[in-house]
């Protein structure tokens, strides 16, 4: 049975300060999302609130058709996977994977079938008896997942629930998570700050700032098409550079920059161009060669990166961040010229 | 500096963690274990014979009364601080941070006030023209008032009263060192608040829970001054028997077997249950 | 609003009613203490002050009370002197010495005190003809000695003594190092310790019990006899001055330490 999660309109405050606003997110019957941002973006507050853990101050939570908005977080039938795994420290592992089944009335013999089996799953059989003191960071893990799979919920919540681990079991996990939670085919939400594991795992992803949803969209979408200057910045757009248009010429449109450089830019390749906007690119995004069309610039460090060479590059009250061939390195000092891959440049609206 | 070049030296470099913790322990060996070891030998190499003060002791129906009413004294203290303090702590340990520093000053002013004062108070609530009875008196309850002092209920009442507090802080340190997460967890797995009361939190207090009532039935056992202020004679206890023993009737044989008995029941009890808690620390793998 | 944890409204009733009554029998000592009658009682009667001025015209409180300060302040002191250097070893040496060793320093707590009391003054007093005093100093020295070694020791172990090395291979001799980077970085453990020791020491009766004589009694053995005899409201503006005492020390605990301290 696989169901849908929607929140609407939700808000949530802690006494006076506002830390959600008015969120909206449908997760559908199978889907997992990641609510992914740093932290204080209200991205774990979301989840406290689905889980029963915090009380909105407005607006509805659904699960399927039944409204959990105001429902005790023990009647959720949520599971749910904890940052610091939250494993009971005086029950063995298996009774610990068990728990929840004794809580919904299941038999000693059924509760250790299940709680056997699903331990199977998640590789750990063999530690069944031991305590969670005696595990390793990994293996609490694995525990916590299958504690909160073996309840069979309609809904499964991840926590950074891979923070604690180093970075190579952090790898073999979210394919270990994705891999359950596909087989299963469990509608998910998982919070995270860290955007390769968000894209890594998820379906679609919520990229979250000051309380509310920036963007909500499929990894590739918003690595390549961020909405706005926000999810741009965080996904690795370091330069963005605040344009007016001054000339359009057929598709060809002419542009400065507020420095008063001049850019030609093809609308069909980079798409309509507002007459106020922000060109977004990320260092590869902009060529660095020694003369050309573009904005000139006054190069600083260069750093070697392996494909290119990445420089720093001052104009007039503006830095930027653009790559140059290994073929031809200049030097610090250097006069150069940036001009935009249209490519690897996208066109958001200005901000207000 | 003299100093500094004493210390260089390779045999006082080798020698000082002894240096360092010498004259403790030398104070500890001259002050603590001779003397009391004196008196626990001392009423094993009796004149009259191997283990006759213990003979005496145990012989005597009054002596063993004393020490019944001790323990009984004892146990129905231990129980009613475990069960108020737990309460207490349990709100201290979730209550938000304005009523959470009131409620701790409340348990911290009365822990540190001095013991004679917090048994006086209670001989000016229970005595013939205190609170109590005036209460009753103008409640018609009673027609004329009585002493409620000199009373099991009025020792009980008042060593309850000294207890809680260190009940109710140790048990708040306790149930605040619960990780919040292991509580949710237990609630999102569908365990209702009972549940998480009688599956985790108290499993996860039990450790802290039975040193907290160690501290409380020693504390008991041994106390002096609020037996002698509320029990008096009627009420003799162990502790105001053995300074009737030794100051009053100059038993000192009688007082040191009552101390060796205090000892031995003090030691056994916190060896055998700090073991016992230890073993239900969850932390030990 | 986002609420955090519920908490059953009747269980903070009887939490509140407990609070309560912790606190009540303390007031009621302050309200006996200015009856204006000859006999302990509440509510009071009249409004006298006579109480506390009649605790200044009894010779035996002021001395008694004198002896109680110097004891608690020169047997925290001592304690301290001795039991820091012990702490410090236990921790900084921990393979050089015996495991016993430690336990050595619970033995004040776990020997019962009106024992320790009955023993010192048998064996010590009597036994080796030490004066009352230097005794009575010294099972006070006994008493504090726990906190120094322990509470000083909990800070001690989470010390992090390649700070020290640090200092040492910065040229800084070795006793420079422990007044100068050490104990600035265990002195709440200090202070805790200090202020421990230090109420205990003043409200201590089961040692002290045995070890009056001639001229030499604390104040709170002083109660107990003045007790014996009288039962008026002296006693109860005695008590609440040690009160106030109380208020003091927890002043200081507050601006220190903080009082959550208390409930680790």
């Amino acid at each position: 049975m696989t169901v849908s999660l929607t929140l609407e309109n939700v808000s949530a405050h802690y006494g006076s300060t506002q830390v959600l606003k008015d969120l909206t997110l449908a997760v559908a019957a199978g889907e997992l999302v990641s609510l992914l941002g740093a932290s204080g973006c209200g991205k774990t507050t979301t989840l406290r609130l689905v889980a029963g853990f915090l009380q909105p101050s407005s607006g509805t939570i659904r699960l399927g058709d039944r409204d959990l908005t105001r429902l005790p977080a023990h009647q959720r039938d949520i599971g749910l996977v904890f940052q610091n795994y939250a494993l009971f420290p005086h029950l063995s592992v298996r009774d610990n994977v068990s728990f929840g089944l004794k809580q919904r009335g299941a038999d000693a013999a059924e509760r250790k079938k299940r709680a056997d089996r699903m331990l199977e799953r998640v590789g750990l059989s063999s530690f069944a008896d031991r305590m969670p003191a005696a595990l390793s960071g990994g293996q609490k893990q694995r525990v916590a997942l299958a504690r909160a799979l073996v309840i069979e919920p309609p809904l499964l919540m991840f926590d950074e629930p891979l923070s604690n681990l180093d970075a190579k079991l952090r790898v073999d996990m979210r394919v270990e998570i994705r891999r359950l939670q596909r087989a299963n085919g469990t509608t998910s939400l998982y919070v995270t700050h860290d955007q390769e594991e968000a894209f890594s795992i998820s379906d679609r992803v919520a990229i979250m700032n000051a309380g509310r949803i920036m963007q909500l969209d499929t990894p590739e979408v918003l690595y390549q098409r961020p909405a706005n200057s926000f999810v741009a910045r965080f996904v690795g757009f370091e330069n963005l550079i605040d344009m007016t248009v001054v000339e359009r010429l057929g598709e060809t449109v002419t542009a400065r920059t507020k420095d008063g450089a001049l850019l030609q830019l093809s609308q069909e390749r980079l798409g309509a161009i507002p007459d106020r906007f922000i060109l977004a690119a990320r260092p590869d995004g902009l060529a660095v060669a020694r003369d050309g069309n573009g904005i000139p610039v006054t190069l600083g460090i260069r750093t070697y990166l392996g494909r290119a060479y990445q420089y720093q590059c001052a104009a007039e009250g503006q830095s930027y961040l653009g790559n140059g061939s290994l073929s031809e390195p200049l030097d610090t000092g250097d006069r150069a010229v940036l001009s935009p891959v249209p490519e690897q440049c996208c066109i958001l609206p200005a901000d207000v | 500096m003299l100093a500094d070049r004493w210390l260089r030296n390779k045999m006082v470099k080798r020698l000082s963690p002894w240096i360092l913790a010498g004259p403790a322990t030398f104070l500890v060996l001259i002050f603590l274990i001779f003397p009391v070891g004196s008196t626990l030998f001392a009423t094993l190499t009796d004149a009259k014979g191997w283990l006759a003060p213990y003979m005496a002791f145990f012989n005597s129906s009054l002596r063993r009364t004393v020490l019944m009413r001790t323990i009984e004294i004892s146990l129905i203290t231990t129980v009613i601080s475990v069960v108020l303090g737990f309460i207490a702590a349990y709100v201290v340990a979730h209550v938000p941070g304005r009523l959470k520093s009131i409620m701790i000053i409340a348990a911290v002013f009365p822990l540190l006030t001095g013991v004679v004062v917090r048994s006086f108070a209670w001989l000016i609530l229970l005595g013939k023209n205190g609170i109590l009875n005036s209460a009753l008196l103008s409640l018609g309850l009673i027609a004329e008032p009585f002493s409620m002092l000199y009373t099991k209920g009025a020792v009980i009442a008042a060593m309850v009263y000294l207890f809680v507090p260190l009940m109710i802080l140790t048990l708040a340190g306790v149930l605040e060192g619960i990780p919040k997460d292991v509580v949710e967890a237990a609630s999102s797995l569908g365990a209702k608040p009972f549940a998480v009361f009688r599956q985790v939190i108290l499993p996860l207090a039990m450790p802290g829970l039975i040193i907290g009532a160690v501290l409380v039935f020693t504390g008991s056992f041994t106390s002096y001054a609020t037996p002698q202020l509320l029990g008096g004679e009627r009420q003799m206890m162990m502790g105001t028997f053995l300074y009737q023993r030794a100051m009053v009737t100059f038993d000192w044989t009688g007082a040191s077997t009552v101390a060796a008995i205090m000892v031995v029941v003090t030691i056994a009890i916190v060896v055998l249950m700090t073991r016992l808690a230890r073993r239900m620390n969850p932390m030990a793998a | 609003m986002i609420m955090q944890t519920k908490l059953h409204p009747a269980l903070i009733a009887i939490a509140s009613l407990i609070f309560l009554i912790l606190i009540a029998p303390l007031f009621i000592i302050l309200g006996a203490a200015v009856s204006d009658t000859p006999f302990l009682t509440f509510p009071p009667q009249g409004f006298t002050l006579k109480w506390f001025s009649n605790i200044f015209q009894i010779e035996a409180f002021r001395t008694t009370a004198i002896t109680s300060l110097q004891i608690a302040f020169l047997g925290t002191f001592l304690a301290l002197l001795i039991g820091i250097p012990a702490a410090y070893a236990l921790n900084r040496f921990k393979i050089r010495l015996p495991s016993w060793l430690s336990n050595v320093f619970v033995l004040p707590i776990l020997v019962p005190e009106i024992v320790l009391g009955f023993s010192l003054m048998k064996n010590i007093t009597i036994g080796l003809q030490l004066p009352v005093y230097t005794t009575l100093l010294l099972g006070h020295t006994l008493l504090a000695l726990p906190y120094a070694v322990r509470v000083v020791g909990a800070s001690l172990a989470s010390f992090d003594f390649s700070i020290e090395e640090a200092a040492i291979s910065l040229g800084c001799p070795p006793l420079k190092t422990f007044l100068t980077v050490v104990l600035p970085n265990i002195s709440a453990g200090v202070v805790a310790a200090f202020i421990l020791a230090f109420i205990t020491s003043i409200n201590d009766v089961s040692i002290s019990l045995f070890l009056t004589g001639p001229g030499v009694s604390t104040l709170p053995i002083q109660i107990l006899a003045h007790m014996e005899q009288f039962f008026d409201p002296t006693i109860a503006s005695v008590s609440v001055l040690l009160m106030l005492l109380t208020v003091g020390v927890m002043a200081i605990v507050e601006a220190t330490l903080g009082l959550t301290f208390l409930t680790k």
